[in-house]
């Protein structure tokens, strides 16, 4: 029965150390993805790529048409900033600046003609997206879907 | 043992012995005895092998103390809890290896578990911490679904 209390009491320590040992051996890049659609309320047409985060959209917005105007992915290290750019002499520029809690936190900055016209601090889910809407384009808007995992 | 006399079998002997027979068939066989020495005889060897088998079932009841009785049935009760109580620990037996790879599994499920539940935070797929734009009209909506956090800023 001793011997019994002492393997387990050997497996509890592995697995304690397994689990707070965690930061020392944390994940330390993030894999930032860009997408940047097109929702109007043109013929209806949903790009394939975009299905289920169109579901999403189409519970809140009345537009029938949603293209990917494009798609950009970004390897980043957390503090390294990434830029993408937008229509209509905008730039998206993301960036993680760390994890609060088990979440990752980015900034968001959104420049038309080289000024900040939009800025945001998220934390945001890994392996889940926010949308950013709003900005006029080609008769309807433009939407930032950006999606973070860590690697 | 002997019986020339056919008049009673042995069965019927043996159950007069025993008190067993009918009351007017016993009374008949109790008459028979007066004048049969053979039955007689019969029935004499029967008591004593009778008496015989009473004494030794008595003295068998008599060699048994209740006090010792008692405690080895407290004893065999004790030993069953045991056993009971070891069958559910040693739920595989006595197999370790078996053991050690179910200890092992349920704390890799908890573990996981545990991990699971905070890379996977309930709410919605990003918290708004600030927003900063010179634009007046901004609205942070979560859709009912999947909880996706839309932040939608009007240019205009």
């Amino acid at each position: 029965m001793v011997r019994f209390i002492k393997i387990i009491l050997i497996l509890t320590g592995i697995s304690c150390f397994c689990l707070f040992s965690q930061p020392a051996f944390a994940k330390n890049r993030v894999l930032t993805d860009v997408k940047v659609i097109h929702a109007s309320t043109g013929p209806k047409y949903v790009d394939p790529s975009l299905k289920k985060i169109v579901s999403e959209l189409k519970s809140v917005f009345k537009y029938t048409s949603y293209r990917l105007l494009k798609d950009q992915k970004l390897n980043q290290h957390f503090n390294q900033k990434g830029r993408v750019s937008l229509p209509g002499k905008r730039t998206l520029i993301v960036m993680p600046s760390g994890m609060e809690g088990k979440r990752i936190r980015y900034q968001i900055n959104i420049q038309k003609n080289n000024r900040s016209i939009f800025q945001t601090r998220v934390l945001l889910k890994n392996n889940s997206s926010i949308t950013i809407g709003g900005p006029q384009f080609n008769d309807g808007v433009l939407l930032f879907n950006i999606s973070g995992s860590l690697q | 043992m002997k019986k020339p006399c056919s008049k009673y079998s042995s069965e019927d002997i043996n159950r007069f012995v025993d008190n067993e027979l009918p009351r007017d068939r016993y009374h008949e066989l109790a008459r028979h005895l007066h004048h049969c020495s053979d039955c007689s005889l019969l029935i004499e060897q029967y008591e004593s092998i009778s008496i015989v088998f009473s004494d030794h079932a008595d003295q068998q009841k008599l060699k048994i103390d209740p006090a010792r009785l008692k405690q080895r049935f407290d004893r065999i009760l004790q030993n069953s809890q045991k056993k009971s109580l070891k069958n559910a620990f040693g739920f595989f037996g006595r197999n370790i290896y078996l053991k050690l790879a179910s200890i092992t599994a349920i704390l890799m499920i908890s573990l996981f578990t545990f991990q699971g539940g905070l890379f996977d935070p309930a709410g919605p797929s990003a918290i708004v911490k600030s927003v900063d734009t010179e634009f007046a009209s901004v609205m942070i909506i979560e859709t009912q679904k999947e909880k996706h956090t839309i932040i939608w800023f009007s240019e205009t």
